[in-house]
């Protein structure tokens, strides 16, 4: 079947009334959520995999894509109009869109952001649609060894390479991995690391973790580190829409800053934090005034805007066509496929054809109605801003403890979920990304099934590792990766002393 | 919190981890099937992983402290103890009393304590908008989704 018959087929599962209200849901929990600061994606998703015994596939996993990238809508609002971002990957706007603000250009900035988000997503939903069916391809060439090698790299990327330290990214990992070991090990039925506590056998709920670091982590870190300082929230004045010029001058930044953000969201180097910093300093050289960058220009919002949209549909690329998950994002949605004993991958998309088309399609409509729903209607989510802080944040934990707790019925977890976020709030306070822990315990389970399978093959010889040219490329540049720090300081070093 | 110290403190934990999963690794078992790999040898890997980055913190904190982390910086922002406590407080009685007094109540008690440590005080207000959100999201989920949170003491008003 042709992609064009395959798209249809999903257009036909995402216009169902069922599934567009769930699109529509999706999508207002995600501005939501966006806008708000002490929540994100990743935990509002966890939050919600309990409904994934209730609701069919499709539903729900459109609902929780419609979070992912609907985050990334609102969070620009957060970002222009409080200067702090409501989620990592809209740093860069607030440092330009704060300053548009500050001067009375709120409406513009807004505007250039969902407009900007908005082509961003839609191009990189077409470059969804058209470079999945190659990635299958290749995906169904891979063995073992081959989706181990590949797991690896992603590991390394997400820990190593994001982040301000590559140790601190690597602990984190190994914490994840480490959280991962906990309970049965599915291949030989051995209880591993579950210290004889009937609740740790099943192991260690992804939900838990989720919300331990980012919510209860964030609410103790605010509380008692950030309860002092005060935030300004900056009054939307004038006219929401754009000027000419303002439209002239955002045009180019949508584009390239579509072209940063796709590529690096589909190579296993997830996250978009990279590719808005790329495209803001690439808007800075390439714009014909640069003395307002830092002064609020619309470049600086428009280019990372639609950079940070690209990259998280890019995330979907490796996540459905190989099951990689680059985000802790993207890693919750794979446990969302699991619960429903789907394992995204090449597989997947023929043996569940429908589903995954479907949400495909479900993007081209989600970003219809981000559009809608963050221009006419930006006003409505300003008003979330004025929650006190107080009241937000106390909010935010009956939801976390109540996500938590109703899960499993289980005290236990609530005590575990403080112990978590205990260690969410040293992690914050010592510069430790929490995204890689919930890679590594997501992925880390089945990074370990590939390679005692591909170990199978072989016979214990771990040489099948380097023998396939594949899996041996792809270890190769996991070790170049980890490398290239020492490597850039050894080579400067050198020269310092040569010259 | 003293910076060096709590980065010495959590890289000697970091290390502890690392010792205690390898440790625990050689208890399960090694090889198995044919792969002559068991459930015994990520954890091994895992456990020298986490023993090797801790060392490497250790060094960091030795010469100069994390690299990235401004310890300067942190002491404009002391840590507030207290709002610590009221948090912590208000997520512990929540596990001591969800079972006991229903979702609802310890729901609101947590809503009370959580507003407390951002500084609020205006305790009427964060007892009704608490209990009225607890009692709002356990109609949803016991009414609407079907998912069952304990009543505790609403049990006796409720009809079953």
């Amino acid at each position: 079947m042709d992609i064009w018959a395959q798209l249809l087929q999903g257009f036909a599962v995402a216009l169902t009334f069922q599934n567009l209200m769930f699109c529509l849901i999706g999508c207002l929990l995600g501005t939501a959520v966006g806008v708000l600061p002490g929540v994100g994606p990743a935990v509002t998703v966890a939050l919600l995999l309990p409904i994934t015994t209730k609701v069919e596939a499709s539903g729900a996993l459109i609902m929780f894509a419609g979070i992912y990238y609907g985050a990334m809508y609102g969070g620009s609002t957060t970002s222009i109009l409080l200067n702090t971002p409501g989620e990592s990957a809209t740093i860069v706007t607030a440092m330009e869109g704060n300053q548009m603000a500050k001067r009375g250009r709120a409406g513009p900035a807004l505007a250039t952001s969902a407009i900007g988000s908005f082509v961003a997503g839609t191009i990189a939903t077409v470059g969804l649609t058209f470079l999945s069916p190659l990635v299958v391809e290749l995906g169904l060439k891979f063995g073992p060894p081959e989706y181990f090698a590949l797991m690896v790299l992603a590991f390394t990327t997400v820990s190593a390479v994001l982040g301000e330290s590559t140790l601190r990214g690597l602990c984190s990992l190994f914490l994840g991995l480490a959280i991962g070991l906990i309970g049965i090990d599915n291949q030989t039925g051995q209880a591993r690391f579950a210290f004889d506590i009937p609740q740790l056998l099943d192991g260690v709920e992804v939900v838990t973790i989720a919300v331990g670091l980012f919510a209860v982590g964030e609410t103790i870190y605010a509380a008692s580190k950030l309860g002092t300082v005060d935030e300004k929230l900056e009054q939307m004045t004038g006219s929401i829409w754009m000027k000419w010029d303002d439209w002239k001058r955002s045009f180019g930044p949508w584009i390239r800053g579509t072209l940063i953000g796709f590529p690096f969201g589909t190579i296993p180097a997830g996250g978009a934090e990279i590719p808005t910093f790329l495209s803001y300093a690439m808007e800075k050289k390439l714009c014909k005034h640069p003395e307002e960058f830092g002064k609020g220009a619309i470049e600086g919002v428009a280019g990372p805007e639609a950079a940070n949209n690209a990259s998280s549909t890019g995330t979907m690329v490796p996540l459905l066509t190989l099951g990689l998950p680059t985000s802790a994002t993207a890693a919750i949605l794979l446990s969302a496929f699991q619960q429903y004993g789907l394992q995204p991958g090449p597989l997947l998309f023929e043996t569940n054809s429908a589903l995954v088309w479907g949400l495909i399609a479900s993007f081209y409509v989600g970003n219809v109605m981000l559009l809608v729903l963050n221009l006419p209607l930006v006003g409505l989510w300003v008003k979330l801003l004025e929650i006190p802080k107080p009241q937000l944040y106390a909010g935010i934990l009956v939801f976390a403890t109540m996500g938590v707790y109703g899960m499993r019925q289980s005290a236990f977890d609530v005590f575990l979920l403080y112990a978590i976020g205990l260690g969410g709030f040293l992690m914050r306070r010592y510069g430790f990304p929490a995204a890689p822990v919930i890679v590594g315990m997501i992925l880390g389970p089945l990074a370990e099934e590939q390679m005692r399978r591909s170990l199978s093959i072989s016979q214990g010889d771990w040489s099948i590792f380097v023998t396939h040219g594949i899996s041996a490329v792809l270890l190769g540049l996991t070790v170049l990766i980890l490398l290239a720090p020492w490597l850039a300081r050894f080579l400067k070093k050198k020269d310092a002393k040569s010259s | 919190m003293k910076g060096p110290g709590g980065q010495f403190a959590l890289s000697v934990g970091i290390l502890s981890i690392g010792v205690a999963i390898l440790s625990g690794a050689f208890y399960l078992p090694a090889g198995a099937g044919y792969a002559q790999v068991g459930p015994g040898v990520v954890p091994k890997f895992v456990g020298v992983g986490l023993i090797l980055l801790g060392i490497a913190l250790l060094r960091e904190v030795l010469t100069g402290g994390f690299r990235g982390v401004d310890e300067e910086a942190e002491k404009h922002i002391p840590m507030d103890w207290v709002a610590f406590a009221w948090v912590s407080a208000g997520i512990i009685l929540y596990g001591l009393m969800v079972e006991r007094v229903g979702f609802v109540f310890a729901s609101t008690v947590l809503y009370v304590l959580v507003a407390r440590s951002f500084g609020s005080r205006r305790w009427i207000l964060n007892i009704v908008v608490g209990f009225a959100l607890a009692a709002f999201v356990f109609a949803i989920f016991n009414y609407g989704l079907g998912l069952t949170l304990p009543a505790g003491l609403l049990k006796f008003v409720l009809p079953a």
